[in-house]
């Protein structure tokens, strides 16, 4: 298995830059993902690395050897698409052999990796299926076993799931998943959908207008973002206005001692909403303490989301397990606590200032 | 970078022939004409005399005028009898329906003067019909002139507003249409305030498509307008030189006639500058069971229709086994005019099967590698000879051949009375309909497919053979199918290029008819016929039963 590195990646559609100076260095085996909003640029590296665009300048390495020189053909990279890409006019056993007949492997070797290869998605039984009788999730398997039969170096996956509905998108990301570990090949997946990048990957790499943003293992981009972008994108995430003099954090009409923090001037607070604690409940620690009222109760079932409107602004908190007396709490007044070891703050250029201590 | 080196080997190869190809054919002619508008036919010095003439005389305003009654006249008659028929048949349960798309698409490639002709053995000085009526007590007057070829052109042309207008009428959403009715709209008021609006990219298109081709058109007003002068039979009267030519009147004409069809263009493009709507088709429109009177009247609207459209055809096809003695039909059948057809005349239909074979086959060719340029390759480039493929659409036949024998009618290319002018006239003209419905094809089929195969492990040109090719061949050969009909039925650029040996069935037809001699016009007309539907129901049968292949 193969190891990627990226060294100063350029690239710019006549005077608007999509890609800047990128880099990255992804282990054999990983499961990394690119994540960031539509016209992040996400899409554009995942190209540039399969061969479909070229970079300005910068440079691509597979296994210690420069590959973009070479044309897409040649770089053995398996590709799955977000519109599946499957060969409509072939069935599926040709679709999956596809790529094998192109390395002129012999005709048993090909029968036995289609096998294979369809057996790993669980399409076993279709092969002379055509692809037009066929679900969308059922295409994609078809797609990534097509990827997956010629046992390329790098598997790159662009967005594969957006054109799925949500219950066949939970249960194909595990597949890909279960199927990614099992082979141990080292992928590269595009998605702009934050709960997916956080279930499958390895690490995430958050992109925003052509800039890394935060590279990270899912919990650290969840719970230690290094940049605001990071944070506001990645889950539901609380910010109020505040200020930052000698030591002392200022938020609402409270201050609290802040040692960590250091110098002066205004910052973002930021807090996920299910650290928000309301009244009654037990907080260890720090905090910062909120006077507001509560606007509106959502109930989900397992959570119920309180929006609440605060002396510092507006934040939502969320609730497990609420009792039937949270449901009633609409309109009332209620203290927020916002503890200090989960609290995040981010100075006005977007950078972190201090992350919660642990 | 091996994607950019192939770029610039096989596909800018392919750019720079393509321009070749326009400029010698297209625009090298074309400027001949309008060189020719400007120059004074006895001095040779540049003038606008010819304009001047155009809106000082008489004869010519006229012509104009009598262009845009006809260009009009046939478009909102084509407009009606097309957008009811389709209507009717996409929202109603009509009986037979596939018996009345059939009937359309013979209305549709009949030989375009077949209608003309047959409708003066109907209705003319000594028709069927005005015969019949007369003997009975009712006089009706012929059917010539102005009424006669609108008339004609709705009749002919309907079949392109019902094809277009069916395929948009039945990708509507139903809920769009259900909306309307629940906020209280009348069916009636809904048709024209939701249903047509949200069609209108259709409409229109049909709508410039024959208005184009009515004033194009050359054989009706020649064959019924009698003194219902056109441009179109203006320009070839002035070109034919038998009563003194005057090329320099026929070329200012012909460049009036472009605008006019330019005009139009730029008008439709204008009425849809924002009307693009994107609709997700959640629920298909369906076809409503009515019964009682209601059921008898669109049945016997929707067949009217169809059944008049196709009538010449079939007038044509019933009179070609009639008994004649010269150019008067007699009673009983006979097979004389089939015997004479095949012992004197055989040879336009040999013309007409090469000239046409060769034609499609270097269009098909040239089609699809012009269409994946344009589709595949955007640039100035590929964009500039996208918007120069427009310029056919808008220069009629009669146009294109004039331009043709005055550019090649001296060496180098001096081509005047052989095959390969008639070739190379019909083959410009059907160019840009091959290369647009390929570039169509392929926008259906992602590039991402070809994308696939590349990371495969196939180079470009194999992903392109292996994956795109198989995928766009059985619409290729619709379309070429379709070529092929057309090139059989040109008459207009024809009329101007031929010479006795290379006369073509379509020249031949039109010639019998004006000499009187209708059995042998109508047994020609039949056996155009039979070949025409044997090439529509291959097309057909091609794409998969899709009647959008026939335009």
């Amino acid at each position: 298995m193969a190891g990627l590195k990226i060294h100063g990646l350029a690239k710019s559609y006549r005077d608007v830059r999509v890609l800047e100076n990128i880099d990255l260095d992804i282990a054999s085996g990983e499961f990394f993902t690119l994540l960031g909003p539509s016209g992040c640029g996400k899409t554009t590296l995942l190209r540039t690395i399969a061969g479909f665009q070229h970079q300005d300048r910068g440079e691509i390495i597979v296994n210690g050897e420069r590959i973009d020189h070479k044309p897409a053909h040649k770089r053995d990279i398996g590709m799955v698409f977000q519109d599946y890409a499957v060969f409509p006019h072939l069935t599926v056993a040709e679709n999956v052999a596809f790529g094998l007949k192109a390395r002129s492997l012999p005709k048993a070797e090909i029968e036995s990796r289609v096998a294979e290869s369809l057996a790993m998605v669980r399409l076993d039984g279709y092969q002379n299926r055509l692809p037009a009788e066929m679900s969308g999730g059922q295409q994609q398997r078809i797609g990534l076993a097509r990827a997956m039969a010629i046992r390329p170096t790098l598997l790159l996956m662009d967005e594969p799931l957006s054109n799925l509905d949500a219950k066949l998108r939970i249960e194909l990301r595990e597949d890909i998943r279960d199927i990614q570990r099992r082979l141990g090949i080292t992928t590269i997946y595009v998605t702009h959908d934050q709960e997916e990048a956080l279930a499958v990957s390895d690490r995430i790499c958050v992109m925003n207008k052509g800039n890394v943003e935060q590279i990270g293992t899912p919990f650290e981009i969840y719970r230690k973002p290094q940049r605001r972008f990071a944070a506001a994108f990645v889950g539901t995430m609380n910010f109020l206005p505040g200020r930052m003099q000698g030591g002392q954090l200022t938020v609402g009409s409270h201050s609290v001692p802040f040692p960590h923090g250091v110098g002066t001037g205004s910052v973002e607070v930021a807090i996920r909403p299910e650290n928000v604690l309301l009244t009654g409940a037990s907080a260890d620690g720090e905090a910062i303490a909120l006077r507001g009222e509560v606007r509106k109760v959502t109930f989900l079932g397992r959570e119920a989301h309180y929006t609440l409107s605060t002396e510092a602004g507006e934040i939502v908190a969320q609730v497990a397990d609420p009792d039937r007396d949270f449901i009633e709490m609409e309109g009332r007044p209620v203290e927020v606590r916002l503890p200090l070891q989960k609290v995040v703050l981010f100075q006005s250029n977007g950078d972190v200032l201090s992350a919660g201590r642990p | 970078m091996m994607r950019r080196r192939f770029r610039y080997d096989l596909w800018t190869f392919v750019l720079i022939a393509a321009w070749v190809i326009l400029l010698i054919l297209l625009i090298w002619p074309l400027s001949s004409i309008l060189r020719a508008s400007l120059l004074d036919n006895e001095t040779g010095a540049f003038s606008f005399v010819h304009y001047f003439q155009i809106f000082t005389t008489r004869v010519y305003q006229r012509a104009i005028g009598n262009t845009l009654i006809a260009g009009f006249g046939g478009m909102a008659g084509a407009l009606v009898l097309g957008v009811t028929l389709a209507f009717v048949t996409t929202r109603f349960h009509i009986y037979g329906r596939a018996l009345i798309q059939t009937l359309a698409v013979v209305a549709l490639v009949s030989p375009p003067f077949i209608g003309a002709y047959a409708w003066i053995v109907l209705f003319g000085a000594s028709g069927v019909v005005r015969k019949g009526l007369a003997s009975i007590g009712i006089s009706i007057p012929p059917l010539y002139g102005m009424l006669g070829v609108i008339l004609v052109f709705a009749f002919k042309f309907f079949p392109h507003v019902f094809l277009i207008t069916s395929g948009a009428l039945s990708a509507i959403n139903r809920s769009v249409e259900e909306a309307a009715e629940s906020l209280g709209v009348s069916p009636a008021r809904r048709l024209f305030t939701v249903t047509f609006p949200l069609i209108l990219p259709a409409i229109s298109a049909s709508a410039l498509l024959t208005f184009v081709l009515s004033i194009a058109d050359f054989g009706t007003p020649r064959i019924i307008g009698r003194d219902f002068n056109v441009l179109a039979t203006e320009a070839f009267n002035l070109y034919g030189g038998e009563v003194g030519g005057n090329p320099g009147m026929a070329s200012a004409l012909s460049i009036v006639l472009i605008i006019l069809s330019m005009i139009i263009v730029f008008g439709q493009r204008w009425v849809l500058r924002k009307n693009v709507y994107h609709s997700n088709l959640i629920k298909k429109p369906e076809r409503q069971h009515v019964g009682g009177v209601k059921s008898v009247g669109l049945h016997v609207l929707a067949y009217a229709i169809v059944l008049i459209g196709a009538l010449p055809a079939i007038i044509v096809v019933l009179f070609s086994f009639r008994r004649t003695s010269g150019p008067v039909f007699q009673p009983g059948l006979s097979l004389q005019s089939y015997e004479k057809v095949i012992s004197t005349v055989s040879d336009p239909i040999w013309n007409t099967l090469l000239f046409s074979t060769v034609a499609v086959v270097a269009i098909v060719i040239t089609g699809t590698l012009i269409g994946y340029l344009i589709s595949r390759r955007p640039n100035i480039a590929t964009g500039a000879l996208d918007a120069t493929l427009m310029i056919p659409y808008v220069v009629p036949g009669i146009v294109m051949g004039i331009a043709f024998i005055t550019r090649f009618n001296d060496p180098p290319l001096a081509l005047t009375g052989t095959g390969l002018i008639i070739i190379m006239a019909v083959f410009i003209r059907r160019l840009p309909y091959s290369a647009r419905s390929v570039a169509a094809a392929l926008k259906q089929v992602g590039p991402n497919l070809e994308d696939a195969a590349v990371s495969l492990g196939y180079s470009p040109g194999k992903a392109f053979m292996k994956v795109t090719v198989p995928l766009i061949v059985p619409g290729i050969l619709a379309g070429a199918l379709m070529s092929f009909v057309t090139a059989m039925n040109e008459l207009s650029s024809s009329l101007v290029l031929y010479v006795g040996s290379t006369i073509t069935m379509p020249v031949r037809i039109y010639l019998s008819v004006m000499d009187g001699e209708y059995g042998t016009a109508s047994a020609l007309s039949t056996i155009l016929l039979v070949m025409t539907v044997v090439a529509v129901y291959a097309a057909f049968h091609l794409s998969g039963r899709k009647e959008s292949a026939l335009l």
